[in-house]
């Protein structure tokens, strides 16, 4: 069991802010939808490093990513 | 490789694989630095794909960072050799040469004389992307040479320094004291200075840095291609920190290569006059195509 980041979407598409998706080291994996205005993640890539939690909630203080338990697929 | 060359006949697409569909309709292939680059990546698909490098690893960002701000992905060669790096390089769908240790540099001297004389018409950008122990230690003297020989490509070191990939060996970018696994009394020499040595060997303009401010960082790598171009041969000397090695938690990466910047990574840009006037040039025209294509969008919008 491991943990990825999961972002809060209601509260990520309060601001006009792409910046967890500048830095994350996984390419294709902190991926942001212009529709929706908000940032999400694909958790079959994510490897659960937490950057994305210090670019949110240490640097721009919005705490909108948090590391949970990944969720297993089959019952 | 060329534009014409990756994108395939509209009839046959649904016979590709998707992912490599994908990546010719949402990929930066082809498109601007404002449609594709670094300042909306996340929002098209990326050039390096799943990548085996650890969790929080600094250089794999700053991989997928160089990708992304390539000018003409399209046209570009990237060499590498043994080390951390070349996991994520040889990932990504730009061509890639698996250099034998630490033979990157002579063999992009060689690859790009070949393509300015096979290809006169077009501009092909040979990179080479190497670690600190490929391109400091075992490949020093091809680096050096190359360089001597006013060779026209861009070298990126990315110093973790330490020799990651094979369990924590002192390098030669090492710093002073630094206490690894197979060095436990500590570094006893100095770090080598690279780019003080790159400009004592000819190159038009280098860089050290700590890639914190990802425009900035993008601007440089840039740069770097647009005067290997004309001038000759430029360095980019970036911290990457290995977080395994030297016992970063993942979370504190990005403060690390923060606090690096202040002490050994401080930001050092050196160029000569030709390569300035290079730069000038280059970014001129840029800002000019992008002001014309915001005015052309704005135009049609209304």
């Amino acid at each position: 069991m491991y943990y990825v980041a999961k972002v809060n979407s209601d509260m990520c598409a309060e601001y006009k802010c792409n910046t967890c998706t500048l830095y994350c080291p996984e390419a294709n994996t902190l991926m942001f939808d212009k529709k929706g205005n908000t940032s999400w993640v694909d958790e079959d890539r994510c490897k659960g490093c937490a950057l994305c939690v210090y670019v949110c909630t240490d640097m721009l203080d919005r705490n909108c990513i948090t590391m949970e338990m990944v969720s297993g697929k089959e019952d | 490789m060329s534009l014409k060359y990756i994108t395939p006949a509209e009839r046959f697409k649904r016979y590709l694989p998707k992912d490599y569909v994908e990546l010719v309709d949402y990929g930066p292939f082809g498109k601007t630095q404002d449609e594709a680059g670094p300042g909306n990546m996340g929002q098209f698909k990326e050039l390096v794909e799943e990548h085996p490098m650890c969790s929080g690893c600094w250089m794999a960002y700053y991989i997928r960072l160089i990708f992304a701000s390539l000018p003409c992905p399209e046209e570009t060669v990237t060499l590498g050799t043994a080390g951390c790096g070349r996991l994520a390089i040889s990932q990504a769908a730009v061509p890639f040469i698996y250099g034998n240790y630490g033979d990157q540099n002579a063999m992009a001297s060689g690859l790009s004389r070949a393509f300015r004389i096979r290809f006169p018409d077009k501009t092909k950008d040979v990179i080479t992307i190497a670690g600190d122990g490929g391109t400091m230690d075992i490949g020093f003297s091809m680096t050096m040479h190359s360089w001597i020989r006013g060779e026209k490509f861009t070298t990126i070191m990315l110093d973790n320094e330490v020799y990651g990939n094979t369990g924590g060996q002192e390098s030669g970018m090492s710093p002073k004291g630094a206490i690894l696994k197979m060095a436990p009394l500590g570094k006893q020499g100095e770090k080598m200075p690279a780019t003080a040595l790159a400009q004592a060997a000819g190159c038009v303009y280098t860089v050290r840095m700590s890639p914190t401010n990802i425009k900035k960082a993008a601007k440089i790598i840039r740069r770097a291609i647009f005067v290997a171009r004309e001038v000759g041969p430029t360095f980019i000397h970036a911290y990457t920190s290995c977080n395994i090695e030297y016992s970063i938690p993942t979370e504190d990466v990005f403060a690390d290569a923060k606090e690096k910047e202040k002490t050994r990574f401080q930001f050092e840009e050196y160029m000569t006059d030709a390569a300035k006037e290079v730069i000038e040039r280059v970014e001129a025209e840029e800002k000019a195509a992008s002001k014309a294509r915001k005015a052309a969008s704005k135009a049609e919008a209304v």
